[in-house]
């Protein structure tokens, strides 16, 4: 059983296409046909599917920020989620998420995120100087942006995979109604853990942008002493 | 007694591995998942309206505990179907 190592499906000029690649084109060209048809019949869904989103990332994020600067590359990651992690109920189709290549992918596009959103935030010398407060903690918060991405991406591969390996095996044994049940536990595994990489991911960039309350009144006090000492 | 080559040698103390592995692997989590749901429930029953917020910080904690037992089960994976031993060695 090589479900581990993904499949290589046909060649494009001798660059070899994974499955789980050809899944993401097929997955791909799915969500923009619905987001088209969203976008020309407005249904009440669509709408209530991005409050969905909006709700889910305010829950995490700082409160008094303008959280529509940071909704469209969340939002965007959590559809693409909500559709990979349950892609493989389409027939002879597999999840994208299931190759560690896709999920580390995403992981990285946060890490940058994180720093593309921080220095938008506070300009490369403030996201420098909040990035340790005290400087000698430096080597342990780079420790820990390494350590974090990589359990962003190797928990989403591995939680996914694992569902779709219990799936198979099963299937080889029993190939009838027994995988069924599995199959709905997959996909709400599926479903929870793109809710928490999303949660992650805000989490993520809301300690990126914010500022500590502390820092902030030492900010606010300083600009007051320099009014009255102009004044 | 039998006389193993190493090839085999290695594929058996992989697969013992991968057994107490993820034996191991799988109880910690599970335990301490367990505790921190019931902690999560008392601090509803006490407070109900803090509800919300529990249930998020809840599921976020129970996904960080849980990656431990799902990094077992890659690394069990990785022997088991890729194993990169068998590799070098011969």
């Amino acid at each position: 059983m090589d479900a581990v190592i993904p499949k290589t499906v046909f060649y494009i000029f001798s660059l070899p296409i994974s499955d789980t690649l050809f899944s993401t084109w097929v997955m791909m060209a799915i969500i923009i046909i619905i987001a088209f048809l969203i976008r020309k019949f407005k249904p009440a869904l669509g709408e209530m599917i991005v409050e969905m989103i909006y709700n889910i990332v305010s829950s995490v994020m700082p409160d008094d920020i303008n959280l529509a600067k940071y909704l469209p590359f969340l939002g965007t990651l959590a559809i693409f989620l909500v559709f990979g992690n349950i892609f493989s109920v389409v027939p002879r189709m597999v999840s994208p998420t299931a190759n560690l290549n896709t999920t580390a992918a995403l992981a990285i596009l946060v890490l940058l995120a994180v720093y593309f959103y921080g220095i938008r935030e506070k300009g490369v010398l403030g996201f420098l100087k909040d990035l340790a407060n005290p400087i000698f903690m430096l080597p342990m918060e780079i420790v820990g942006q390494v350590s974090r991405t990589l359990s962003l991406a190797v928990r989403l591969f591995g939680n996914i995979l694992s569902t779709d390996l219990i799936v198979a095996i099963v299937f080889s044994l029993i190939p009838f109604i027994a995988p069924l049940p599995l199959i709905a536990l997959g996909m709400l595994t599926g479903l929870l853990q793109a809710y928490i990489f999303i949660v992650l991911a805000a989490l993520y960039v809301g300690s990126a942008i914010e500022v500590e309350a502390m820092e902030k009144e030492r900010r606010i006090l300083k600009q007051e002493v320099s009014k009255t000492y102009i004044n | 007694m039998w006389q193993l080559d190493s090839s085999t040698l290695i594929t058996v103390i992989t697969i013992l591995a991968s057994g107490i592995g993820i034996v191991l692997g799988a109880i910690v989590p599970a335990v301490m998942e367990g505790i921190a749901v019931q902690k999560a429930l008392d601090g509803i029953t006490r407070q109900p309206e803090a509800a919300n917020d529990l249930r998020t910080t809840l599921l976020i904690s129970m996904a960080l505990l849980e990656s431990t037992a799902i990094y077992v089960l890659l690394v069990i994976l990785v022997l088991l179907f890729a194993n990169p031993l068998l590799d070098r060695f011969f």
